[in-house]
């Protein structure tokens, strides 16, 4: 039953979501493990129309950017009914956002009028507020926080608001026709990797057409748990879906997840990584503790759930295809996997019931699918989840797309891509060096599959642009097509495989965006060290490959004749490692995710042709490849802890 | 049909007992005190289960047995087979068949207790006509005795197989964890030993599987369907809630298995010994494929109206026993609509 509901604009959703799914639940507050305060569309919908016009007679204009900081909780999403009812856009972020951040968005942004999410925030905002000369009004969403002087606290906005519309005040409906689907329904900034933190400007129009193509079918009997900040564009995507669809939005944290998931049993979620390696952790544990018997019928269960699902992906075409499969391989070895499905296949059946299911309960047990973005899912949680029968679909997007580009569905599950591009959205693999395009083709063998290039994406999801930063935009947007700064390749199966990032920013997997070229011109500043090049995307802390410099080690009477016998010399690594405590360090105004703990001194030096570019340059994806390995084992061994 | 040779050698009576008193240590692992209380409590679903497990099915195999024509040794296997209380494997196939399991167990819990009066009655009252033919065969053969439907050892085999019960809900009563690994190990073995007795059948008496005639596999394939079927539609008609209808059906079409085995090796002797184990063993065999397919069947079936009932109940535990799912309309097919069960409207609360 396909019962999404689509509208022009984001108010307009709001309100026939209330007209349609009317007393249902649509957002439900913690109070306790088995409180829970649920609010109707309905409800949510004319709080919001309140809000609103409380907001008009504040003095928000259409179009206005009302500021919005804070983190989870019902009263953010109403917050964002009234701004959204009374045309104009919200500027979020989240509660750890930190001064500077702070004053460049209000003052960026031309916010008049801001939402504050505690008192702590509040605080915060008033003690800047020096620096804020066009903030005119905060409004502190907490019910039970006490409002300063010069705030005022939500209900007496909606109060305004509610006595005006008593009183037949019907500003609010005309602002809501009045929206046009190119008005921002909200401005983001993104963490600046060159310093300051740009604004990404999302229309109406790009957030209706991600309802359009989001390929997970929801209804009313659905529960979704949210776990990730409502901020980021990822999980707003999906509240504003699960509003389309009628479905309730539980709001939970990392201290109560475990619980929230057994009570609520979600049917579905949006999630990172980082969630699915910390319920990886959680299992892998409870079965390390459990008894021999136990572990011994888990290592039975995932062995057979491995070769059952992989049969089951390479007869239904899902494996990973990196390499054209000719049509006698297939006719070869179908029947081999289906000879193998049917031998397992009532093994599995048994242990996928007693062993597999009570670990499924775990996460819930109701779990049609979840997504998993906002960063790379390693591959053996991927398979880990996939094998047990925990269907993860990884997804593929930025906030500059609002933000889905490509998404793995339960019919494309490939293991290891993010699935298929989205309906109505165009890929392009373009090659780095040439900007040829890579992909599609038709000059190239099979189109230019397996051609490894950076991913250009067109479609309506594409932002407007960056708030008042018009040469950055068009840095970022050529024609129509945007530069995802990824790295990726299409497979055979016409599944985007995503395979790091050609711009030099590291992400790590706390969220923190890490700009490698200051710290390693910093570093090779040392005379023991020749070249760096800093490593960790999608890892907890950043790491270093080491080119030491020979010469100057031979000169300190380290007897070596070449770099590979530098490599596990302890002298050579205390040298280097006490270099890089003294270059990069807190004292010397770098940030704490930005020290260096691991590192590994390479073998070779880098060439030009090889490693570097005739500018000397790094070719950062080439050394990434060459040393995928060292990498591997940077982050396999303890991390060496600095004092 | 004759069997020349012995069907089972000592090492695989062996085998089926270890097999027996693991399953039914596992069944009793299974098994709490909540849930003899459960039986107590709610006796409605109970009894609609205890009529379709001791009224229905008996019945069901003695029909089969004499629209097939069976010979008298199989035709007492099937009506022993449709007499039987409910295993542990229906608990699990209800559960994913997305039927009541609370049901499940407190039948599979009520209908082992009564087993120990509603057996023999059941076997004297159906099996009393095919003693008869088998007693006059053997007249005919010289040998001057009647056979007799041996009562008293029966009671004693199922008193036999409820020690190992009696210990697997110690187990659970001391710890959980344990508990769980005997059932899942129990489970484990007994795949193996009937994937073991049946392909040592086959190796060792490949022409049984084709001298069988196509009356027996017909009598063992259609004794569960047709309890399936029988108990889904029974429950229908006494308007139970569509949960409790696949959890009943299940429940009346998987027999305890192991319970047939064990009273068949303790109580009978040969000639029908072999034969009846032959049937036993053919049962247990299918009824895992059709009970599979059933449960497959009844989970995509119940997809929706499990859905709503799993909201409603998700609703109630976190919103307040009183909170009323307003479903829009036309969401709800009539038929959920005006199901009490479903809690979906003001009037229908429970």
């Amino acid at each position: 039953m396909e019962n999404r509901i689509l509208a022009p604009n984001l108010a307009e959703l709001y309100k026939r979501a209330a007209n349609r799914y009317e007393s249902l639940p649509a957002f439900a507050t913690r109070l306790s493990a088995f409180n829970w305060e649920p609010v109707s569309f309905r409800e949510l919908y004319e709080k919001g129309l309140n809000l609103a016009t409380g907001l008009i007679e504040l003095g928000v204009e259409a179009r206005d950017h009302v500021g919005l900081f804070g983190d989870n909780r019902f009263e953010w999403i109403l917050a964002d009914y009234g701004v959204q009812l009374c045309g104009a856009a919200d500027v979020p972020r989240g509660r750890n956002v930190t001064d500077d951040e702070l004053v460049y968005i209000i003052n960026h942004a031309d916010i008049r009028v801001a939402f504050v999410e505690s008192e702590a925030l509040q605080n915060k905002v008033l003690r800047l507020r020096p620096q804020l000369p066009q903030l005119t009004e905060i409004i502190l969403l907490s019910p039970d926080g006490e409002t300063k002087e010069g705030v005022r606290s939500l209900r007496d906005v909606m109060e305004i608001g509610a006595s005006l519309r008593a009183t037949g005040d019907r500003r609010a409906e005309e602002r809501i026709d009045g929206i046009r689907p190119d008005d921002l329904f909200t401005l983001i900034y993104t963490s600046g990797t060159t310093g300051k933190p740009k604004g990404v400007m999302l229309t109406h129009a790009n957030m209706m057409s991600q309802m359009k193509v989001i390929p997970i079918r929801l209804d009313c009997t659905d529960r979704v748990l949210s776990i990730l900040p409502v901020w980021h564009i990822f999980e707003r995507a999906f509240e504003v879906y699960t509003i389309s669809c009628g479905v309730c939005t539980y709001y939970t944290s990392i201290r109560t997840l475990a619980d929230d998931l057994k009570n609520v049993e979600p049917t579905f979620m949006g999630s990172a990584p980082r969630l699915w390696e910390n319920l990886h952790e959680r299992i892998m544990d409870r079965i390390g503790e459990a008894h021999p018997m136990r572990r011994v019928l888990f290592h039975i269960a995932y062995f057979l759930g491995k070769h059952y699902k992989d049969s089951v992906f390479y007869l239904k075409g899902n494996n990973l295809k990196l390499k054209p499969q000719p049509v006698w391989q297939r006719i070869l070895f179908s029947p081999l996997h289906l000879l193998r499905w049917l031998i397992v296949l009532p093994w599995f059946g048994f242990f996928n019931a007693a062993v597999l299911e009570p670990i499924r309960l775990g996460a819930g047990g109701s779990l049609k699918a979840t997504v998993s973005g906002g960063g790379a899912l390693p591959v053996e949680i991927d398979k880990f989840f996939n094998y047990i029968g925990i269907p993860v679909l990884e997804g593929y997007g930025m906030t500059e797309t609002s933000p889905v580009l490509a998404v793995r569905t339960e019919e494309n599950l490939v293991v290891g891509t993010v699935g298929p591009p989205v309906y109505d959205t165009d890929i392009r693999i373009v090659d780095l060096d040439s900007s040829e395009t890579l992909f599609p083709n038709d000059q190239l063998p099979h189109n230019g599959r397996a051609r490894r290039g950076e991913i250009w994406v067109r479609g309506p999801q594409l932002m407007k642009g960056y708030y008042r930063e018009p040469e950055l935009t068009d840095q970022t947007m050529q024609d129509g097509w945007l530069r995802t700064g990824d790295l990726g390749m299409i497979t055979f199966n016409n599944c985007l495989k995503i395979l790091g990032r050609s711009k030099a920013t590291i992400v790590l997997s706390s969220g923190e965006n890490l700009e490698p070229e200051p710290i390693e011109m910093r570093l090779n500043q040392s005379p023991y060290i020749e070249y760096s090049m800093l490593v960790g995307q999608d890892q907890k802390q950043v790491g270093a490959l080491i080119v030491p410099n020979l010469e100057e080690f031979q000169k300190n009477g380290i007897e070596t004749d070449s770099l590979a016998g530098l490599k596990d010399n302890e002298k050579a690594n205390e040298i280097i490692r006490n270099e890089i405590r003294k270059l990069v360090s807190v004292n010397n105004g770098f940030k704490r995710f930005e020290q260096i703990y691991r590192f590994r001194l390479l073998p070779e030096n880098f060439e030009v042709g090889n490693e570097l570019t005739s500018l000397y340059k790094l070719k950062r994806h080439v050394i990434l490849e060459k040393y995928a390995d060292t990498i591997r084992d940077i982050y396999s061994s303890e991390p060496v802890t600095v004092e | 049909m004759e069997f020349d040779t012995q069907l089972l050698y000592p090492i695989d009576q062996a085998l089926l007992a270890v097999m027996i008193f693991a399953i039914m240590f596992g069944m009793g692992a299974s098994l709490t005190k909540d849930d003899f209380r459960a039986v107590i409590k709610k006796p409605r679903g109970i009894l609609i289960g205890f009529l379709s497990q001791f009224g229905l099915m008996p019945f069901v195999a003695f029909g089969l047995a004499v629209v097939l024509e069976l010979p008298p040794a199989y035709a007492i296997a099937l009506i022993l087979i449709g007499c039987l209380p409910g295993g542990t494997t229906s608990n699990m196939f209800a559960y994913f068949a997305r039927g009541s399991v609370a049901l499940s167990i407190a039948m599979t819990t009520a209908s082992t207790m009564m087993a120990l009066l509603m057996m023999p009655i059941l076997l004297e009252f159906y099996a009393s006509g095919f003693t008869q033919q088998i007693s006059e065969a053997m007249r005919a053969e010289g040998v001057e005795s009647d056979f007799v439907i041996p009562t008293g050892n029966i009671i004693g085999s199922l008193l036999l197989v409820l020690i190992p019960v009696a210990g697997g809900m110690f187990l659970r009563y001391k710890s959980r964890e344990w508990a769980k690994t005997a059932e899942d190990t129990a489970g484990f073995m007994a795949i193996i030993v009937i994937l073991y007795l049946i392909g040592t059948a086959f190796i060792r008496h490949s022409g049984l599987f084709i001298e069988t005639p196509w009356e027996i596999y017909a009598a063992a394939i259609c004794v569960g369907l047709l309890g399936f079927l029988f108990g889904f539609w029974m429950s229908r008609l006494f308007l139970l809630p569509p949960l409790f209808q696949r959890a009943i059906s299940l429940e009346t079409g998987i027999q305890n298995g192991p319970i047939a085995f064990a009273i068949i090796l303790l109580s009978f002797t040969e000639p029908i010994q072999s034969q009846m184990l032959w049937l036993a063993i053919l049962y247990s065999t299918f009824i895992v494929i059709t009970s599979s397919f059933i449960t497959l069947y009844y989970r995509r079936k119940g997809k929706f109206d499990f859905e709503i009932y799993k909201n409603t109940v998700i609703h109630n535990r976190l919103f307040g026993d009183d909170y009323v799912t307003g479903y829009p309309d036309g969401f709800l097919p009539k038929r959920i609509e005006n199901d009490p069960s479903q809690g979906a409207s003001a009037s229908q609360k429970r």
